[in-house]
């Protein structure tokens, strides 16, 4: 008799997943884990009193696979650049209302009309960021300029990188003078002596915390995220941020409409809202990003914008990511390769 | 050899050297299990809010637990996701180790592999392939889609560690209460049970702690507002994992002695 | 087949044949079985033979190409690795495991619940913050090594977080419970009069320990190795973070293909794969299993 008391259970579990949901008044938001503060979310519920149900995912990889299935009806979504692109191409975002935008001209030019956009029709940047080294001064006194220096023998287990294929191979890319998003068979075997060389030296790989093993010691030199870097910055100044001579990768995360969504309204007013330059100040200050919007900059604090890594002093131009398609299978069977001989 | 012949001369004091061996092997094994536990405590009084080095002393993070809508919620959802999936594996384990015990199926041998398979079945495999099994169906994906996966791979722990206990059970016991006149139920309920409480209660256990520990099975399957601790936690890793994080495990294992204790004490009140 | 008279691992020499109640009371097990377990096995076996389009969504077109790929040495060797790591992990949780789980069954019955709970609550924390707690420990200047160097028993700091022993201490400390679990629950039962008749018989402790105790909680052993083994053999979260992450697991390699190259039917095949020797092995043990018990 026993199993059959289980229906009764499931029922009530039932009852919990399909609480009632007043649709106009939610906005169900999909986006990266703890990217958008708290005191954001509350602000705009407090201000026109749309719930926001905020769920989370860790890669752009796992958001498409999720969203893809349909399982649950997004009103806003945070792409990574290239994958807005590949959504973009496969017609699978609104085209945005910018009437209901006036806060979109805060941005700075420089961060409209990219390549994963060309026709800014689809997309509003949220934040960017670059893939540099980090240096720890104290313990490394010799310049480290770019990839060929970070990855010299000498350093041998002394350095973190992300745990990403496609990051590393870029890095070789650079080095060759092949550009980033040329990757083919050819190309990777080219990619492929230099990183048999590079991953000799690497003592570990981390995406999620690199900077764990920086502050505790444990390696002196990274491969990082800005946002890693500008953290180690702001805990210690030896923490050096340098852009590789060689080339650099930026990546701009964006906010999209997909289709399918049930509010578009309030996917319009909360992404107005993410423009204000008070608002987008806020964000700011919790993560150390670097802010697309000019107006919110100017809120700043003079720490803020001193940060290398959030900042950094440059003008040249720095390169983004296009939506691979298939071959990015090509990359995590290379990556798997070199992990297994090394 | 040695311990052998020193056995012969006091024959009880050998067997309670085995013991006392095993005691302060016991002793060891939970300095090793509560070690983490220990510096994690530590570490939820670090003043540094990305906590990878001790900088200083403070009590805010325990503080803050309470205005932390996010953990607090995420905290509710997986004590009610683990309490359901425990319930539930219990129920489906234990019956599925009797029934397998008492009766001979067909297929039996081919049933036993099959609850394995969640075992064995690599997160990713079993959240993707659950998910796409959940949008075809039209499941909206929720609390019970969460409880569903999470049910699905916990309950073959508590089954296998019921057979365990079932193998070398002595027969006649069941028998022996039927022939009081005792229905199959009864005798299961009065009998059986009580016999298997040890296994049973190591099971949900298990259950609870695979639960309540899951990541990627349940971001798979989880909807708007069902993330449970873990998915929030993991998520924070890259702004760093607050101190609050250790706060909370720390206020919640030492709610959860405290509680067992207090209950045992209750228990015992009322036995007197 | 089924004609064999014992065919589970379970079947007792008084097992009946089920009647209409036995299989009304397996169904609600068995329909969980194959809608959580059996159809989406299915939906995976459909998926290892398509392809994908450019945004990675599977599109039904049949190929073998998948199933080529997952016969690469490549994946055998991580297979291998991944095995060796997970029967390392299970060995030693044997080792640390089974005198606390005997040690814990002697106790009286409110002193075991309570032991046995504290065995668990150490697992209630959040898996990265316990972690991250094990890479405070292990870390060049963390407290071990720095305990080690006061002691005077190394002579420089120590280094071993993110070397394969690193990996294997969170292994074996994210197992230990499902060790100790299991072989409590079928030690619990035996008699201490048992263990001192064996006693007073002449055979000395390790004698009694090695012929009497431990055939008698045998079952409890066999569940232990299955409900550690096997699933360490896919953990990789661990190992990536305490090892260093610069050997891959056959866990990472499958987990990469769905969130990393969006190659599902690879990843999908890769899962057919690997559960399918799971299931080949498990029934040779069984068969195994019965024939050297009679």
């Amino acid at each position: 008799m026993k199993p059959i008391r289980l229906l009764p259970l499931l029922a009530i579990a039932a009852v919990f997943a399909t609480a009632a949901r007043a649709a106009d008044k939610e906005l169900n938001l999909y986006a990266w884990s703890e990217y958008i503060p708290q005191t954001v979310l509350d602000g705009f519920t407090k201000e026109t009193g749309i719930k926001v149900n905020y769920e989370t995912f860790s890669s752009g990889e796992e958001m498409l696979a999720k969203l893809l299935a349909g399982g649950t009806r997004y009103d806003l979504i945070q792409p990574p650049d290239y994958v807005a692109e590949a959504l973009i191409k496969n017609k699978l975002l609104v085209p945005l209302d910018y009437k209901k935008l006036p806060n979109f001209k805060n941005l700075l030019p420089e961060f409209t009309k990219m390549p994963h956009d060309p026709a800014q029709k689809f997309t509003v940047p949220y934040m960017a960021g670059t893939v540099g080294i980090v240096v720890n001064t104290e313990k490394i006194k010799e310049p480290v300029a770019g990839y060929k220096d970070l990855f010299s023998a000498r350093y041998k287990d002394r350095i973190v990188v992300l745990d990403d294929g496609r990051e590393l191979v870029v890095g070789a890319f650079y080095t060759q003078g092949i550009g980033l998003n040329d990757i083919t068979p050819a190309t990777l075997e080219k990619a492929r002596p230099i990183l048999t060389a590079w991953f000799k030296n690497i003592k570990l790989f981390d995406s999620d915390s690199p900077k764990t093993a920086l502050l505790n010691g444990d390696v002196d030199l990274g491969l990082v995220w800005s946002g890693e870097a500008a953290i180690l910055w702001n805990e210690n100044k030896k923490f050096h941020y340098v852009l590789p001579s060689e080339g650099v990768h930026m990546f701009v995360d964006v906010l999209a409409i997909p289709k399918g969504s049930r509010n578009q309204s309030a996917a319009h007013a909360f992404l107005d809202y993410l423009l204000r330059p008070d608002v987008s100040a806020l964000i700011s200050e919790e993560f150390p990003y670097t802010n697309p919007n000019g107006e919110a900059r100017k809120l700043l604090t003079p720490e803020q914008l001193a940060n290398p890594a959030s900042y950094p002093k440059t003008d040249r131009k720095l390169d983004t990511f296009r939506h691979l398609g298939t071959s990015g299978a090509l990359i995590d069977e290379l990556f798997t390769d070199l992990k297994n001989t090394k | 050899m040695l311990k052998t012949s020193t056995s012969r001369l006091s024959p009880p004091s050998g067997l309670r050297l085995l013991n006392l061996g095993f005691g302060v092997w016991t002793a060891l094994v939970f300095v090793f299990l509560y070690l983490p536990i220990f510096v994690l405590v530590v570490y939820s009084f670090n003043t540094s809010r990305l906590n990878i080095l001790w900088e200083g002393f403070t009590l805010r993070w325990y503080l803050e637990i309470a205005d932390n809508v996010r953990i607090i919620r995420a905290l509710k959802n997986s004590l009610i996701v683990a309490s359901f999936t425990t319930l539930a594996s219990v129920i489906i384990g234990t019956a599925g180790a009797w029934l397998l015990h008492r009766y001979r199926y067909r297929f039996s041998r081919t049933i036993q592999t099959l609850i394995c398979v969640p075992m064995i079945m690599p997160e990713i495999v079993l959240g993707v392939s659950l998910l796409v099994f959940f949008t075809v169906v039209g499941l909206e994906l929720g609390y019970l889609t969460v409880i569903l996966a999470h049910v699905t791979f916990c309950f073959p722990f508590v089954l296998v560690a019921v057979q365990a206990r079932l193998q070398g059970l002595d027969p006649s016991l069941e028998e022996a209460a039927m022939d009081l006149g005792a229905s199959p139920l009864k005798a299961f309920w009065l009998v059986i049970i009580p016999c298997l409480r040890p296994a049973i209660v190591s099971g949900a256990l298990m259950a609870f702690t695979l639960s309540m520990d899951e990541l990627i099975v349940t971001v798979f399957t989880s909807g708007l507002g069902s993330a449970t601790l873990p998915t929030v936690v993991f998520g924070m890793a890259k702004i760093g994992l607050n101190p609050m994080l250790n706060a909370l495990s720390a206020v919640f294992v030492v709610t959860t002695i405290a509680f067992v204790l207090f209950s045992n004490h209750l228990k015992k009140l009322s036995a007197r | 087949m089924q004609a064999l008279p014992s065919t589970s691992l379970t079947d007792s020499p008084h097992a009946l044949r089920p009647r209409v109640w036995g299989w009304v009371l397996l169904a609600p097990m068995l329909a969980w079985l194959v809608l959580f377990v059996l159809v989406p096995m299915a939906i995976l076996l459909v998926y290892s033979f398509c392809t994908r389009d450019d945004l990675g969504r599977v599109v039904f077109e049949f190929t073998f190409e998948n199933y080529q790929r997952v016969f690469d040495p490549i994946y055998l060797r991580i297979l291998g690795r991944s095995i060796g790591y997970a029967a390392l992990t299970t060995g030693i949780c044997l080792l640390m495991g089974y005198p606390v789980a005997w040690f814990i069954a002697r106790q009286r019955e409110n002193v075991r619940n309570w032991l046995l709970l504290l065995v668990m609550i150490p697992f209630w924390t959040s898996f990265l913050i316990r972690t991250y707690a094990w890479m405070t420990i292990l870390k060049g200047n963390g407290l071990l090594s720095g305990l080690l160097l006061s002691a005077g028993v190394i002579p420089a700091p120590l280094e071993i977080l993110y070397t394969p022993a690193a990996a294997i201490i969170g292994l074996v400390y994210a197992y230990l419970p499902f060790m100790i679990l299991p072989i409590y629950g079928s030690a619990e039962k035996l008699d201490n009069a048992l263990v001192e008749a064996a006693h007073d018989l002449g055979a000395g402790p390790v004698r009694a320990f090695s012929e009497v105790i431990v055939p008698l909680t045998w079952p409890g052993i066999a569940a232990g190795i299955l409900l550690v083994f096997v699933p360490a053999i896919g953990m990789f979260a661990i190992t990536d973070l305490m090892g260093g992450a610069r050997v891959p697991m056959i866990g990472n390699v499958i987990h990469n293909q769905f969130i990393k190259a969006g190659n599902q039917p690879f990843g999908a095949a890769l899962g057919i794969i690997f559960t399918l020797m799971f299931v080949v092995a498990y029934t040779l043990a069984q068969r195994r299993g019965r024939s050297s018990h009679p």
